[in-house]
């Protein structure tokens, strides 16, 4: 069974020629006729199967839409066309640490955002040491967040994420943070998932990392889906295609 | 929804200790500035219907009705707009953003209440026991609530206007309610239509019950049902469609 089935998946969006965001600046709108909009597809006819337990790779340039079919798949954006299928539990990490509220305990913060990823209560008290230790924050359960410093943000939700036990991992570049070690201790993590038999779809610029990491690739440009097919092919495709724009300008 | 009620409450304790995590004075503020507003209002207004049994107690009671409904959907309007992360970082039902703080409110609202009761007892003499059912009249009321909520919160993503638009509504609804001043004060050829405003209706329901001790007619408890689902599944439903876009628009 495929985890995740896309077809013929198209995203639109609408560019005011002037942003409107209040009720009078529409009233304004509405009376000088200046109502208009471009359309833009940043998502065309985008096709796809990722079997279960495949890590697949997503390539191409600034804002070729990787990012947006990658929202699509977390449910964030709404397809205007097309259809996608998900199978199990999905966990999207298009930021780490979403729900985090300053004002709480590191303690509190750790049921909210385990929540936000679909745990149970029961489920993060069982895995809350681990938590805790995976972070290396055991002394601080008590602290306000507020008064963490970004790597140890970084830190603890990066712990929870990784105890959240999805079917499915959506990654976007959110793990080129961070110093070296903790890059480190993700790439070990991801590896670790993907032996675990966990599909893993996977956003980014580093080649490197998605020629390790995933059998199967796909390059998007202007929305549209140019090569697909093995890691190595696509990213070679990719490197024709940013020579080919080095030699026109 | 079922499937992310750990999330839900999660939320609304966050929301709630956020609301008076000023520790316990800042709580204590926080209940406080209702009574002193019907403080207020009573030295203004007490010679103007000083014929009017329980004034007092009755001015008390329709400032927390207008309370909730204002704290309610005012909190739940901004809810959506004031966690852009969770809207375009993560995918969870956007209602549960809106839910959230609809029951924060209503836990506020809950213990001032619970704080009028002594009161009431203290002014007037006694609890009626019609106050055992004021749950059903509270509970009612809490789906219109969050029902605009539903409507406002979607809308507000959209409308950055509309807080500002809603403030002054809000104040207008409070002068457009029984609170201040009796039903009697209003021309007799308006009522019909004064009665539309179900803010009118629960206030008679809450005085009904928590202070007259008499049982409003079934009809009324059948319309607050009426409006309760009908503000709610309308809500909802606009909620629904207009949420597509609050990624592309937050």
């Amino acid at each position: 069974m495929d985890a995740i089935t896309v077809e013929k998946l198209s995203k639109k969006f609408r560019i005011p020629h002037e942003r409107k965001t209040t009720l009078f600046q529409h009233l304004i709108g509405i009376v000088k006729q200046q109502y208009a909009y471009e359309e833009f597809w940043a998502l065309k006819d985008i096709s796809f199967e990722i079997e279960k337990g495949e890590a697949f790779g997503i390539i191409g340039r600034n804002g070729s839409g990787k990012s947006t079919l990658l929202k699509i798949l977390a449910k964030v954006l709404y397809p205007d066309a097309g259809r996608v299928e998900m199978n199990g539990r999905v966990a999207s990490f298009l930021e780490l640490g979403v729900g985090f509220q300053p004002e709480l305990t590191a303690e509190e913060n750790v049921y909210i955002y385990g929540s936000v990823l679909g745990l149970s209560r029961k489920e993060i008290s069982r895995c809350y040491r681990e938590i805790f230790d995976f972070a290396e924050l055991e002394r601080f359960q008590n602290m306000k967040l507020k008064n963490f410093s970004s790597g140890m943000y970084l830190r603890l939700a990066f712990s929870v994420a990784v105890h959240a036990d999805p079917d499915t991992l959506l990654i976007d570049e959110v793990f080129a943070v961070g110093d070296e070690a903790f890059q480190k201790k993700c790439a070990e993590k991801i590896n670790e998932f993907k032996s675990h038999g966990k599909t893993i779809v996977f956003v980014s610029h580093a080649l490197d990392t998605v020629k390790s990491l995933c059998q199967r690739s796909i390059l998007i440009d202007g929305g549209r889906a140019v090569s697909a097919g093995q890691t190595e092919k696509v990213i070679s495709d990719y490197l024709v295609l940013l020579n080919g724009e080095n030699h026109n300008s | 929804m079922w499937q992310y009620r750990e999330l839900i409450k999660n939320l609304t304790v966050a929301e709630i200790k956020n609301r008076y995590q000023n520790t316990v004075l800042g709580f204590f503020w926080s209940i406080l500035s209702p009574f002193l507003l019907a403080v207020v209002l009573w030295f203004v207004f007490r010679n103007i219907f000083k014929q009017e049994e329980n004034f007092a107690v009755n001015l008390l009671v329709g400032i927390m009705v207008w309370r909730f409904f204002a704290n309610g959907t005012f909190s739940c309007l901004v809810s959506v707009v004031a966690k852009p992360n969770l809207v375009t970082r993560v995918y969870i039902p956007r209602q549960i953003l809106v839910l959230s703080t609809a029951l924060s409110s209503l836990f506020t609202s809950f213990l001032e209440i619970l704080i009028l009761l002594p009161i009431i007892f203290a002014l007037t003499g006694g609890i009626p026991w019609t106050a055992c059912l004021f749950p059903f009249a509270f509970i009612l009321y809490f789906w219109i609530v969050y029902g605009l909520g539903l409507i406002l919160a979607a809308l507000f993503v959209y409308f950055r206007d509309l807080s500002q638009i809603w403030d002054v509504l809000i104040n207008a609804l409070f002068f457009c309610s029984p609170i201040v001043y009796p039903i009697s004060a209003v021309p007799y050829q308006l009522v019909p239509y004064y009665m539309l405003n179900p803010i009118t209706r629960i206030i008679f329901v809450y005085r009904d019950l928590l202070v007259a001790g008499t049982l409003p007619s079934l009809n009324t408890f059948l319309l607050l049902a009426a409006f309760g689902a009908g503000f709610f599944l309308f809500g909802h439903f606009a909620f629904q469609k207009l949420q597509r876009r609050f990624a592309e628009a937050i």
